[in-house]
């Protein structure tokens, strides 16, 4: 039995080992070769589930010697391509610096005009845009407010909003021929003004 | 040495600069010297946003009276005729009036005819470049401000004849807003005979003597909280607007260049937003404050606008 024990492979060994049918003791451990033997112990806990906390592969050991074995690649060249790389990410990276700010000032133009087109376009949608004098002079003025429909109430509504644009189109119209009209004696004003302040300052 | 050169680079710059003001100034002097005095027949249009205005204007130094037509050409029509100090406005829908003033309030600025040196105090007078206008060689002179509430005024002036060929309002941007090109212009040495009809023409009595009409109860019943520099008040009052009817209490600022109308009203009914219309350089703002409206309308921004409007309050 031992005998038979003996010769048989380390492999065979290992997995009687594991499936409890061979004792662990100093003849059976000299047949096993223990790095395989953890691995199997590891990977049977994996299959279990028993393990906890991470498989642990200490493999520094075949990349230490995996790096030693490396071919050394021309330092020189690679030196210059490293520093050319450097050199460009400078460059990008000063680029983007400048242009950030610049990009920021864009996107803040971008809504102010928004802003601004908004707050113009905005009352044009109410009323159409008054064009100046003449426009507004030759518009009739007579009879803004169009009757009340008794028919039903959507069309009366629309009538009420409607007048209401007319009453503020006729506003605007008023306040502009008004300003016309007054900026006519403003410069006249002005002069008055102008003179009666010398006149004041002459008697003082 | 360098310091030497310093200091006289320093020294020329600063008198190209007084230079620079100084034949600004000029320029804009010999205009208002060359529209008073010489016989010329323009015509010219006026460019506001997508509207255009033809003009034709005529002047003429007769027997040492200054005779002076600008008509409008389009629609309806206007018709300003100036004799001396009286200038009579003919529009279709009320009777003639005239008013004593020695120039006419049209699309330029009346300051830019008389005494431009009034404007130095909020305005920067510079040079710009040379070009061709109307067929003739101008002068650009720009009439900046010095603050960015309001716009600028740019004139071309015929580097000859000293007359004005193309003017227009400027934003801070540099966009023209409204513009006024003079299509064609013919000096003569002998005034035209079309218009030496208006010499003998009749005119209706100027409006009495106008007062510096402040009325102090309007004054007191509103407090403007802000009003861009320069600008100061010419006339408050309460009346109806001729074309409605309404009632409204009126302020009429102006810093010299531009006139800004400020109107309080009672508001119209319904949930209206505020907001601004433009045409040409002339904004109307109107300001929905709940209790009462302001409408401010003059050749602003629309933001100096909204400013005005938004400082109106009911003294405390």
């Amino acid at each position: 039995m031992t005998k038979e024990n003996l010769t048989t492979s380390p492999q065979e060994a290992a997995s009687r080992l594991l499936d409890g049918d061979l004792q662990l003791e100093h003849s059976s451990e000299g047949q096993v070769d223990t790095e395989k033997f953890a691995r199997y112990a590891q990977i049977g806990d994996v299959m279990r589930e028993a393990q906890s906390g991470g498989i642990s592969i200490d493999i520094t050991a075949s990349v230490a010697s995996a790096l030693e074995n490396e071919p050394c690649h021309s330092m020189a060249n690679e030196a210059a391509t490293l520093d050319e790389q450097h050199d460009n990410g400078t460059k990008v990276v000063k680029l983007s610096a400048w242009r950030k700010p610049l990009s920021q000032v864009a996107i803040a133009a971008s809504v102010a005009l928004v802003a601004v087109l908004g707050v113009n376009t905005m009352p044009q949608q109410n009323g159409p845009a008054i064009d100046e004098m003449p426009v507004l002079q030759s518009r009739p003025l007579a009879g803004g407010v169009a009757p009340v429909s008794f028919s039903s109430e959507q069309p009366a509504l629309q009538n009420a909003e409607q007048g209401l644009r007319d009453l503020q189109q006729q506003r605007i119209g008023a306040l502009v021929l008004e300003h016309q009209r007054q900026s006519r004696v403003a410069y006249a004003l002005q002069q008055k003004q102008k003179a009666a302040n010398q006149q004041s300052e002459e008697k003082k | 040495m360098r310091l030497l050169a310093c200091i006289l680079g320093l020294f020329l710059a600063t008198t190209v600069h007084a230079n620079d003001v100084v034949s600004a100034k000029q320029l804009l002097k010999n205009m208002a010297t060359a529209v008073h005095t010489r016989n010329f027949d323009a015509s010219f249009v006026v460019l506001k946003g997508k509207g255009m205005e033809p003009y034709r204007w005529v002047h003429a130094k007769y027997q040492g009276k200054e005779l002076e037509l600008l008509s409008l050409l389009n629609g309806a029509g206007l018709e300003i005729v100036r004799v001396d100090d009286l200038v009579t406005y003919y529009e279709p829908q009320s009777a003639p009036y005239s008013v004593k003033t020695d120039s006419i309030a049209g699309p330029i600025p009346e300051v830019l005819f008389k005494g431009v040196e009034a404007l130095l105090d909020h305005y920067d007078f510079v040079l710009g470049g040379k070009g061709r206008i109307a067929g003739r060689p101008a002068q650009l002179v720009r009439v900046e401000a010095k603050d960015d509430t309001k716009y600028n005024y740019w004139l071309w002036i015929d580097t000859q004849s000293s007359l004005l060929l193309k003017a227009a309002y400027v934003n801070q941007q540099g966009e023209l807003l409204e513009q006024l090109q003079l299509t064609h212009i013919s000096v003569t040495p002998e005034p035209a005979e079309q218009i030496l009809e208006l010499a003998q023409r009749e005119f209706p009595a100027p409006l009495p003597a106008l007062k510096l009409n402040k009325d102090e109860t309007v004054q007191s019943n509103w407090q403007i909280g802000w009003l861009p520099e320069g600008f100061k008040l010419l006339k408050s009052d309460r009346h109806k607007l001729d074309l409605n009817n309404e009632l409204a209490d009126y302020y009429l600022f102006s810093d010299g260049l531009v006139d800004i109308s400020v109107f309080v009203q009672r508001p119209l009914p319904g949930q209206r937003p505020s907001g601004a219309l433009s045409s040409g350089a002339t904004t109307v703002y109107v300001h929905n404050s709940g209790a009462y409206d302001v409408s401010v309308v003059g050749n602003i921004p629309a933001v100096t606008a909204k400013n005005i409007a938004e400082s109106v309050k009911r003294p405390l």
